[in-house]
């Protein structure tokens, strides 16, 4: 039978109200307050109850989380349930960090409830599985009820259908869906440029998200004092692809030493090559220097334009990369110039 | 202009004595069809298969779906490329309906070449395991491209219109189940109840991003990445003026029989003298270069502001680096003050937890998904494969890999497969045909 753990704030967990708000986190192996709720809905059972204050977790977030995942460690469970936690703030924060942790530590399905007022929807909904919930308390089964449904039909291997159909927050998560109806992409698109011709209302199927833009760093103070790295999402790698990095949708990065060399070689003399699968490789394979351009900046390091070209380059292929996995490695990266004292980077693209 | 499509309803497919069609029923002789793709020397192997829908058969890799036609007052059915330029889209030309001829790779694939399950539960993911397939199977000796992850594949792609034309040929002299015929008076001459609906075109954006000649989308022959935006004819596109390319992760391509059939021009088509005022389409391309893009844009938007367009579809044929290009072209004419609505897929990761699309911007507001390029896709072996199963693990298929640190290898010891739908022949079907959609999960 799957086994469900129940996460409770100390009012919910029955310690008591706002005068034991910095209770410290226990677990119990039974099934305390709503958890009770919960074991009876459920398509299995809730095997331990953890219990924490409100205050508690918001004041020793990290220590709050270290010990609850260490309760978890020895503990056999399918489905991990947070809340609800109604508009309660500080529970909706604690639902959610300790969710989240969860979810990464244990690679189990996390849910939640929350009103849309509390301000750990936004700040979780990306994370765990969030319902709408009521304001209060006298909401208590309903919320529960939701959230137990879901995780039973995760737990019974149903088809999962999309966010707005299941009910909870969207997360950004974007997969594609086979529509029930079959209606074919020519029928959706000219209605809906009728609809748009008449002003009527539409439904846009990729609503624009809000745009992740990056400020432009601040200059470097002295460029010629400076070390300055070359970093490509060109595909740029030694002939031989030492790194297996994938020639698209890459989740591969590698770095390669430059220290002596004046210019790369080209995939002719068997030294770099591009391995892009994005473009046309015939220009980048003859001269590679031309997406990572060391010959210019050893022209600029003599003129003493820069201080000197860092000692690696760092490549990856940029072509189908999702942008999650870009920024990963750019962060990676990032990290390692960074402990390297490098002070820029002049990035190459296709 | 007006093209009447004659078409015949191909109920089976047989090999026989003669090749020939007769009351739905088309019979190929093997041997004669065979010294049709013979022709160009280049063609070392061939071979010809028939499949139908629910056959358990998986064909990897696809590189070219198209449908047989034939040019009824003569000339040939992709003016151009098959034989001399010709003024397409005005005149008879005969289809066979419910049919593609396939052409499969016997080895080598590429980062453009697709798979199509004929049955079972991966028949979903393409348009072509709906149609009846004649499958050429061969092998050239293009040896300057056989290790190369792009692939040109002219060899087979033009033995695959050789043999559709070979096809479409028994057509000649006979009476079609139905003709459907398309017509647009000239721009200025329409009626006034016509002239009163909304002006709308159709932008299209087909693959051009390639420097080098041999892989983009050809327009009578020519080689988009060497044309500026220009107006054409629905009809040219729906009569053999343009043919698929050899660029770009499959998933998002238009096979030539997409651009046959395209199913918004089609539609547009519908409603033309009902709701719209039908332009035309404005043909567009999908170059690298900024300053290409940004010429091509200014094109669409000036000759849409010109021809006095009111609304627009736009839809490209890629992803990636053209997304510039469509959102691009959808915010230009949204500033001329052309209503637009794009078609196109999405690229949001595995996980799906990535941004749809490599551009974006408020202004494009109406937009229709037709898939997630990365979703990962597990199908189990086939019985049978035409062309070669480990090509999707070891040609660098855009959807398929040799090792993954978690998944292993794309293809299994025992015939199943772990695959990116981005390699799924033309499985977004951009074109129109698809029945998918992004949701959020």
């Amino acid at each position: 039978m799957p086994k469900a753990i129940v996460y409770l704030n100390q009012f919910f967990g029955q310690i008591g109200g706002e005068d034991v708000a910095d209770h410290e986190p226990e677990i119990r192996d039974e099934k305390v307050g709503a958890a009770m709720l919960y074991d009876q809905l459920l398509d299995g059972e809730v095997s331990h109850t953890i219990i924490c204050g409100d205050n508690f977790v918001g004041s020793n977030e990290e220590e709050a989380i270290d010990r609850i995942l260490g309760f978890l460690e020895d503990k056999e469970f399918d489905i991990f349930f947070a809340g609800p936690a109604f508009q309660a703030g500080r529970y909706g924060n604690a639902c959610g960090s300790i969710g989240k942790a969860v979810k990464k530590e244990y690679d189990v399905p996390v849910i939640s409830s929350m009103n849309i007022e509390n301000p750990g929807v936004e700040m979780f909904k990306k994370d765990i599985y969030i319902f709408p919930g009521g304001q209060s308390a006298a909401k208590m089964k309903e919320d529960v009820t939701k959230m137990v449904e879901f995780g039973n039909k995760i737990l019974n291997d149903e088809k999962l259908l999309p966010a707005e159909e299941e009910g909870y927050y969207k997360r950004g998560i974007r997969h594609q869906y086979f529509l029930p109806d079959e209606t074919p992409a020519y029928e959706r698109a000219v209605d809906m440029l009728l609809k748009k011709i008449n002003d009527e209302e539409f439904t846009s199927e990729l609503p624009i998200p809000e745009l992740d833009t990056v400020d432009i760093a601040d200059p470097v103070a002295n460029l010629s004092e400076a070390t300055v790295a070359l970093v490509t999402s060109g595909g740029i790698v030694p002939v031989e692809n030492p790194d297996q990095i994938q020639s698209a949708s890459a989740t591969r990065w590698g770095k390669y030493y430059i220290e002596d060399v004046n210019r790369l070689k080209n995939r002719r003399s068997e030294a770099f090559k591009t391995i892009h699968a994005g473009y046309d490789p015939a220009a980048a394979d003859t001269d590679p220097n031309r997406v990572v351009p060391v010959d210019a900046m050893r022209k600029y390091e003599r003129e003493g334009k820069i201080g000197n070209l860092y000692k690696y380059f760092y490549s990856t292929v940029g072509t189908g990369t999702s942008q999650n996995e870009a920024a990963r490695m750019g962060e990676e990266i990032a990290q390692e110039l960074q402990e390297d004292g490098v002070q820029a980077v002049i990035l190459t693209s296709t | 202009m007006k093209l009447e499509l004659g078409n015949f309803h191909v109920e089976d497919i047989e090999f026989g004595e003669e090749t020939a069609f007769n009351d739905g029923l088309l019979t190929i002789n093997k041997e004669e069809a065979l010294e049709v793709v013979y022709k160009d020397e280049h063609i070392t192997e061939a071979d010809l298969k028939i499949v139908k829908p629910g056959d358990m058969v998986r064909l990897v890799p696809v590189k070219e779906a198209i449908e047989p036609r034939y040019r009824v007052d003569g000339g040939p059915v992709f003016p151009g490329v098959t034989g001399d330029l010709m003024q397409a889209g005005d005149g008879r030309t005969l289809a066979m309906k419910d049919m593609s001829v396939l052409v499969v790779g016997k080895h080598w694939g590429g980062f453009q070449d697709g798979l199509i399950d004929m049955g079972g539960e991966g028949a979903k993911y393409t348009y072509f395991s709906q149609l009846k397939n004649v499958v050429l199977v061969a092998d050239t000796d293009e040896e300057f491209e056989k290790h190369e992850q792009q692939k040109k594949n002219r060899a087979l792609r033009w033995a695959g219109m050789r043999l559709s034309e070979y096809l479409g040929e028994t057509l000649k002299d006979q009476e079609p189940d139905e003709v459907e015929t398309y017509s647009l008076d000239p721009i200025t001459k329409r009626s006034k109840e016509v002239n009163e609906l909304p002006s709308v075109a159709i932008v299209m954006q087909p693959q051009s991003q390639m420097e080098e000649p041999g892989y983009n989308d050809l327009n009578y022959g020519w080689d988009t990445n060497n044309m500026l935006p220009t107006f054409m004819h629905p009809n040219e596109v729906l009569d053999g003026a343009m043919i698929s390319g050899s660029f770009m992760p499959c998933s998002s391509k238009w096979a030539t029989y997409d651009l046959q059939n395209f199913p918004l021009i089609r539609r547009l088509y519908e409603e033309h003298g009902e709701t719209i005022n039908f332009l035309g389409v404005i043909m567009s391309n999908l170059n690298v270069a900024m300053d290409q893009k940004e010429r091509s844009i200014q094109f669409v938007a000036q000759m849409a502001k010109s021809l006095g367009v009111d609304a627009a579809l736009v839809t490209e044929e890629g992803y990636g680096n053209p997304d510039a290009d469509y959102i691009g072209c959808l915010v230009a004419l949204e500033d001329v003050g052309v209503k637009t609505v794009g078609v196109s897929n999405e690229a949001t990761g595995r996980d799906g937890g990535s941004q749809p699309l490599v551009s974006l911007d408020p202004k494009a507001d109406a937009l229709v998904s037709t898939g997630n390029v990365s979703e990962l896709i597990e199908l189990p072996p086939m019985p049978e494969v035409i062309g070669e199963l480990e090509s999707l693990a070891r040609d660098g298929l855009s959807g398929g890999w040799e090792d993954d640190e978690v998944l292993g290898s794309s293809v299994k010891e025992d015939g199943s497969i772990i695959m990116e739908n981005n390699s799924m022949f033309c499985g977004d079907q951009i074109a129109g045909w698809s029945p998918k959609t992004m949701k959020e999960f």
